[in-house]
């Protein structure tokens, strides 16, 4: 069981969102969560703080999900981060550039509690076996 | 579109111009009042532009059919068809700028829908998020009470195990009565109370649903006119050759799914996907 104290970071541009993934989050146990409006100042956020996770949408203003996922990929003090998303981008093209980018898990939304629990736990379980 | 609605004016005015120039060319005094007749304040205007337009037409035309009249008996007809030619290609020219002008009136109401359609997705936009609000903020209110609920009860209901495993004295079990009993009549009805209220608050801000849906309907109809307009110009200027997509990773939700193989519908095939990538 991963520590429920891990910091997370939610990024989504809408502030709805945010609270419902946060909401869920608490549910699941994880109480220390951040959030951010856009990939620009989610990558401030995590450069600037020690984040264990981040969950993130793609279409955003700014800064879109993908290009935070590529940044984050080739930062060497964050590339080691989780990066989990969850958006209503449904191509398949999508799905695979987000894999190529090195996504930890893909979401589409609309989405259940159950969909984020599972996806959560099958990545912890990556990490502790990696 | 007005200009099928002109076509009876266009005829009647055809009518009143070959009339009048036929009978008496120099005079375009009833071709004025015919055209007076005419409704509309654009066909107003387009008739008093016609009218200006007849008369130097008609002086123009005037010398030569009396000149054609003077060249020789008989001869009439050449310089009647000359003029009826010409009326036929006035006829012809104003019905174009009636066509003209009545896309000129889409074109006005469709830059002055569209900001009203902007409004109104501004306030769909406002309304679905004060709803969002409202629900979270009454869930907020109601998770704590459900908490507390849950953690009384089940306290009261571990001790009232004890009672039935001979573990409490009298005096505890006295205690834990009035607790039971205090618990039922206060806290318990008080929680309840407080959730039922949010389960309504929940219930009442479903209420825009009503207001977004009947403004959508309207930019969902204003959207398709444009569309339909916009589709037609296009695919008549578009060549087949360069009528492909381009390509783009940000389209939001995927509204309509249906025929479609190159989107995924749920999230088994998302991970079904991934699966299959080996990722």
């Amino acid at each position: 069981m991963p520590d429920s104290k891990m910091k997370i970071l939610v990024v989504d541009d809408f502030s709805t969102m945010r609270r419902i993934v946060r909401n869920l989050l608490k549910e699941l146990g994880f109480t220390n969560i951040d959030e951010a409006e856009d990939g620009a100042i989610a990558l401030q956020k995590l450069n600037g703080d020690t984040f264990e996770f981040v969950i993130t949408d793609w279409n955003m203003p700014n800064m879109d999900g993908l290009t935070l996922l590529q940044t984050v990929r080739s930062t060497p003090t964050l590339k080691h981060l989780p990066v989990l998303m969850i958006t209503a981008e449904a191509k398949k093209e999508n799905i695979i550039a987000a894999a190529q980018a090195g996504a930890s898990g893909y979401i589409v939304k609309p989405f259940t509690a159950a969909t984020l629990s599972e996806k959560l736990n099958k990545i912890f379980e990556k990490m502790a076996a990696a | 579109m007005s200009a099928d609605n002109d076509s009876p004016d266009l005829e009647a005015l055809f009518d009143s111009i070959a009339a009048s120039v036929h009978l008496e060319a120099p005079s375009p005094a009833p071709v004025a009042a015919a055209l007076k007749a005419g409704d509309g304040k654009n066909l107003q205007a387009l008739f008093d532009s016609v009218v200006s337009g007849a008369q130097q037409h008609a002086v123009e035309s005037a010398p030569g059919a009396q000149s054609a009249g003077e060249a020789g008996e008989g001869s009439d007809w050449p310089a009647q068809e000359n003029v009826f030619n010409r009326i036929g290609q006035m006829a012809r020219q104003l019905h174009t700028t009636l066509r003209e002008l009545g896309y000129d009136d889409l074109l006005k109401n469709t830059v002055s829908a569209l900001p009203d359609a902007k409004d109104r997705l501004a306030y769909v936009a406002n309304l679905t998020e004060q709803a969002a609000c409202r629900v979270l903020n009454a869930t907020d209110v109601a998770q704590p009470a459900m908490e507390a609920l849950e953690g009384a009860a089940k306290s009261l209901g571990a001790r009232w195990d004890k009672v039935f495993a001979n573990q409490l004295t009298t005096a505890e079990f006295r205690g834990l009565a009035e607790e039971t009993r205090a618990y039922l009549n206060g806290a318990l009805p008080e929680k309840t109370g407080i959730v039922n209220a949010q389960l309504m608050e929940i219930m009442m801000a479903q209420d825009f649903q009503d207001l977004t849906g009947q403004v959508i309907k309207k930019i969902v109809a204003l959207a398709q006119d444009l569309e339909n307009g916009l589709m037609s110009a296009l695919l008549e200027v578009v060549p087949q050759s360069k009528r492909s997509e381009v390509p783009n990773l940000m389209n939001g939700p995927v509204v309509n799914a249906e025929g479609r193989s190159d989107v995924v519908v749920n999230q088994q095939q998302v991970d079904d996907l991934l699966d299959s990538l080996g990722f």
